[in-house]
């Protein structure tokens, strides 16, 4: 299979354009004022998928597509967007008729979100009833993300109201074949779907040995939970990224091919780092040397991260010394965005989470945004055979 | 055996120093490929821990020339860089060990026995 990624950023657009409809729809309904805050096609594990909502509880509709493009979409509130619409909606209290609200509005701004798509596609999209969906983590999510761990394309939206501290979530996974077909080449500008899948598998890898060397480093134990390669409006990435305050490096990497590569831990796993790598009393401050040991961390994980690239496709990707950052993340993410829409205006982004194995207290994330002209030709010339060629031993070259 | 560490990391200069200096005198220390080669040529040291990725001037191209200069020269690439092409490259520049970070004392220590002797 061809990915057209002319049609992926066609379709990037109309998910962002139906989420926008969504949104509209919902506050037509109950008057709270939203905004689309990220749009995004990822392909990912569906194990990844589900860990993203493990912990949280979520109320609203799975509905079935058929047709022109065949798949399931989940519309999800949490608990404060859920209790913000059935405020409104439904005075009294009333769970029958709360969870009635709930499953009309979330058909409404769904049929908002296909409509679209069967527009753009010339084509009908028949939708099964909505089923009233709610539960903790993966119970809402749709069923072909609850088993089996072939990759699966999911576009996802973001949306938050403007003046309280709600969201909701869209999440469309289309059955592959109907993508497939729907996404037939256009143009010449395609990437191989089987590439795709691989060159995130060596991400993921990749992410395994960063987090293997900070354990190396710091004694902490990490791994990686969660691995997703993106396509998404660079101008969404800041806002994906968020406002938490972030400690991390940002490096640029030059080869085939470039890009940025961002580190970034939250600010108490940042200072459990550097207390474990410069054992010494400060005043909580980012002082010079603990700043060297943050940017040294972000060296030898960009090395880890990126070297299998460079091993798989024979080649070598240089990189900057890392740039020690101490900010929000939209902040740190803006610059280095900026710079990429000189020439590009959607991007690939490869997300990997490193946790802690058991209580999440740590938290490291990297981003990684290569060019995206440089990237689809490295994919037209990755042979998967070499696929785990992502190790070189200097025992054996030297 | 005098060793000269090239790095551009305070951090890892001084972690470097507290593995080496039990065993070996610390020469130099430089914070780029330039300030490398002025060292060597200075300190004339035993071996030097080459960093490669550092501003200025690489760790690669200056091995390059502390060899071109020196063919006895005992250079091992200390770094994160694990690509074999680098390794390659470092091969060529005149490179005779080396070892990838994170690493242990020992392996390091093992090394410049290896290279030295």
């Amino acid at each position: 299979m061809q990915v057209d990624i002319q049609s992926l950023e066609t379709f990037n657009r109309l998910a962002r354009d139906g989420a926008r409809s969504a949104a509209a729809s919902l506050s037509e309904l109950t008057g709270i004022d939203t905004n689309v805050e990220v749009t995004n096609v990822s392909l990912m594990a569906p194990a990844d998928l589900r860990y993203e909502f493990v912990g949280r509880r979520f109320s609203g509709v799975h509905i079935g597509l058929d047709g022109a493009l065949s798949g399931e979409t989940v519309l999800m509130f949490d608990s404060e967007a859920r209790a913000a619409v059935t405020d409104v909606l439904v005075p009294s209290d009333d769970p029958e008729m709360e969870r009635s609200s709930v499953k009309e509005v979330g058909n409404i701004m769904t049929s908002g979100f296909i409509d679209g798509w069967a527009e753009h596609l010339e084509a009908g999209i028949d939708i099964t009833p909505p089923d009233y969906v709610e539960g903790s983590g993966a119970e809402v999510l749709p069923t072909s993300t609850l088993a089996g761990d072939e990759q699966v394309f999911v576009f996802r939206s973001r949306v938050e109201a403007v003046s309280d501290a709600i969201d909701f979530r869209m999440c469309f996974v289309p059955e592959r074949a109907a993508l497939t077909s729907a996404l037939e080449a256009e143009s010449d500008d395609t990437v191989a779907f089987e590439k795709l899948e691989v060159f995130n598998e060596m991400t993921e890898q990749g992410a395994a040995k960063a987090a293997g060397n900070i354990t190396s480093m710091t004694g902490l134990e990490t791994d990686v939970e969660v691995n997703r390669l993106s396509f998404v409006p660079i101008a969404d990435i800041p806002a994906a990224v968020g406002d938490q305050p972030y400690v991390g490096t940002v490096l640029e990497y030059h080869g085939r091919p470039s890009g940025y590569l961002v580190i970034l831990f939250d600010r108490p796993s940042a200072r459990s780092v550097v207390d474990a790598l410069v054992p010494t009393e400060t005043d909580g401050a980012w002082g010079e040397m603990e700043q060297s040991a943050i940017e040294e961390l972000g060296n030898i994980m960009t090395s880890g991260f990126i070297d299998g690239w460079a091993n798989v496709l024979e080649t070598s990707i240089d990189h900057s010394p890392p740039q020690f950052v101490a900010d929000m993340g939209s902040s740190i993410m803006s610059p280095v965005v900026g710079r990429m829409a000189r020439d590009q205006d959607h991007a690939f982004l490869l997300d990997s989470t490193i946790e802690t194995d058991d209580d999440g207290v740590f938290r490291c994330e990297i981003f990684a945004l290569p060019d995206g002209d440089e990237l689809r030709e490295v994919l037209g010339e990755l042979l998967v055979d070499r696929a785990d060629e992502i190790h070189a031993d200097p025992d054996e070259v030297f | 055996m005098d060793v000269l560490i090239a790095d551009d990391s305070d951090f890892m200069r001084n972690l470097l120093r507290e593995i080496l200096e039990e065993e070996y005198r610390i020469v130099g220390e430089a914070e780029n490929g330039v300030e490398a080669i002025e060292l060597y040529e200075a300190e004339d040291p035993d071996v030097v821990m080459m960093d490669i990725v550092m501003p200025i001037r690489d760790g690669i191209e200056a091995t390059d020339e502390i060899t071109d200069t020196d063919p006895r020269a005992n250079v091992i690439m200390c770094t994160s860089v694990g690509q074999e092409q680098k390794m390659k490259s470092a091969i060529q520049a005149g490179a005779d060990g080396y070892i990838t970070k994170p690493f242990q004392k020992p392996s390091v220590l093992d090394e410049i026995e290896n290279v030295a002797t």
